[in-house]
């Protein structure tokens, strides 16, 4: 498939997946006109707009990151774990999902794109927390890292019922085409997920399905920066 | 009038549940299929609002699952959905009992309301 025919897809996909805040944002105004408490669903909006201005600019990166080529740097995964389990603690509060960070051992840096990995682990973070929240009654999300074959495998992992790497496979030629490319994990396009894996593909580290002990997620394995390993 | 709300989305299923609450409806929300018909017997629903695309199974699998059973065969149906297409002609949709289907980016929770109200007089 050319270039333009997959940033077509993805484009698509974004316009889709973009309606599910919109129509949050309406119908919560709609409902705020009648409401007790306006403070409340103002909270809500904002927090739908911040999710939704989130997924654009993953998107703006990543075509910038194809574009323009990528500069990477020696980054530290344990740091851009911890950033991104602060950031998403709100969501799991929100959603009375549990969030767990595992990271067993030290790891070396790796080389990556900061901003481009910092932006995909919190996208897939949101993702995985709506998924676990619509499929279990004790939600539970764990951001970890494990030292893999081909280097530091870092992802988002829960217990989502029907998440292969076959599925996934499949799904990465369905997005844009299918309402529901995931359709075992997300209701919806779930095109976070697959701009995600645009933004990591930019640095060779496309997502893929991983399992940190008895947990299944999606993950990216990253290269350690040979350059720091000398000097450490 | 007893509702069962099958609304995968979090931020969704809240707004669609106290829409429907404000207007004097029980509401039994569920995010998939199956809790959804695990849940049906004990709350004994008057209308369903089901989306189409769920996670797992989708919306017409649950129809399918749903008036197989001879006491929900009547129950009537309200699709809710964000599809353009829609995996299932209207043929189909009208057997398994769907009375209105509402394309969910152009529905006000008004309109909602209205239409659930318009099915429970119609039963």
């Amino acid at each position: 498939m050319s270039k333009t025919a997959i940033d077509q897809r993805l484009l698509l996909a974004l316009a889709e997946q973009l309606k599910v805040p919109l129509v949050q944002i309406a119908r919560r105004a709609e409902l705020m006109q009648n409401s007790r408490r306006p403070k409340q669903q103002l909270a809500a909006i904002e927090t739908t707009a911040d999710n939704a201005l989130r997924l654009i600019d993953n998107y703006l990166l990543s075509t910038r990151l194809a574009i323009e080529g990528v500069v990477l740097e020696p980054v530290s995964v344990a740091s851009v774990l911890h950033n991104t389990a602060q950031a998403l603690s709100k969501l799991a509060d929100d959603y009375h999902c549990k969030l767990e960070l595992h990271l067993s051992g030290r790891y070396e840096p790796v080389l990556a794109h900061r901003a481009g990995l910092e932006a995909a682990l919190l996208s897939l973070g949101h993702d995985m927390i709506e998924a676990e929240v619509q499929q279990s009654k004790q939600p539970v999300v764990t951001l970890a890292a494990h030292r893999g074959k081909k280097g530091i495998v870092a992802g988002i992992f829960g217990d989502a019922e029907g998440l292969t790497a076959d599925m996934f496979r499949r799904a990465r030629t369905l997005y844009g085409q299918s309402a529901q490319p995931l359709n075992t994990v997300s209701a919806h396009p779930a095109t976070g997920i697959f701009i995600d894996d645009s933004l990591l593909t930019a640095f060779a580290a496309s997502l893929r399905v991983a399992h940190h002990h008895k947990l299944i997620g999606l993950a990216a394995t990253l290269l350690p920066s040979q350059q720091l390993v000398l000097l450490t | 009038m007893n509702i069962l709300l099958i609304e995968p989305d979090t931020q969704l299923g809240d707004i669609y549940s106290i829409a429907l609450q404000q207007a004097g409806h029980n509401v039994n929300w569920r995010r998939d299929a199956q809790d959804a018909i695990a849940s049906a017997d004990d709350t004994r629903p008057d209308v369903v609002i089901l989306e189409l695309q769920l996670a797992r199974h989708n919306g017409v699998e649950f129809l399918y699952e749903f008036r197989s059973y001879s006491d929900w065969q009547a129950i009537p149906v309200i699709l809710q959905t964000s599809a353009l297409n829609l995996p299932a002609g209207a043929a189909l949709l009208e057997r398994l009992g769907v009375r209105a289907v509402h394309y969910k980016p152009q529905t006000t929770l008004a309109e909602l309301v209205t239409s659930v109200e318009r099915q429970t007089v119609s039963v």
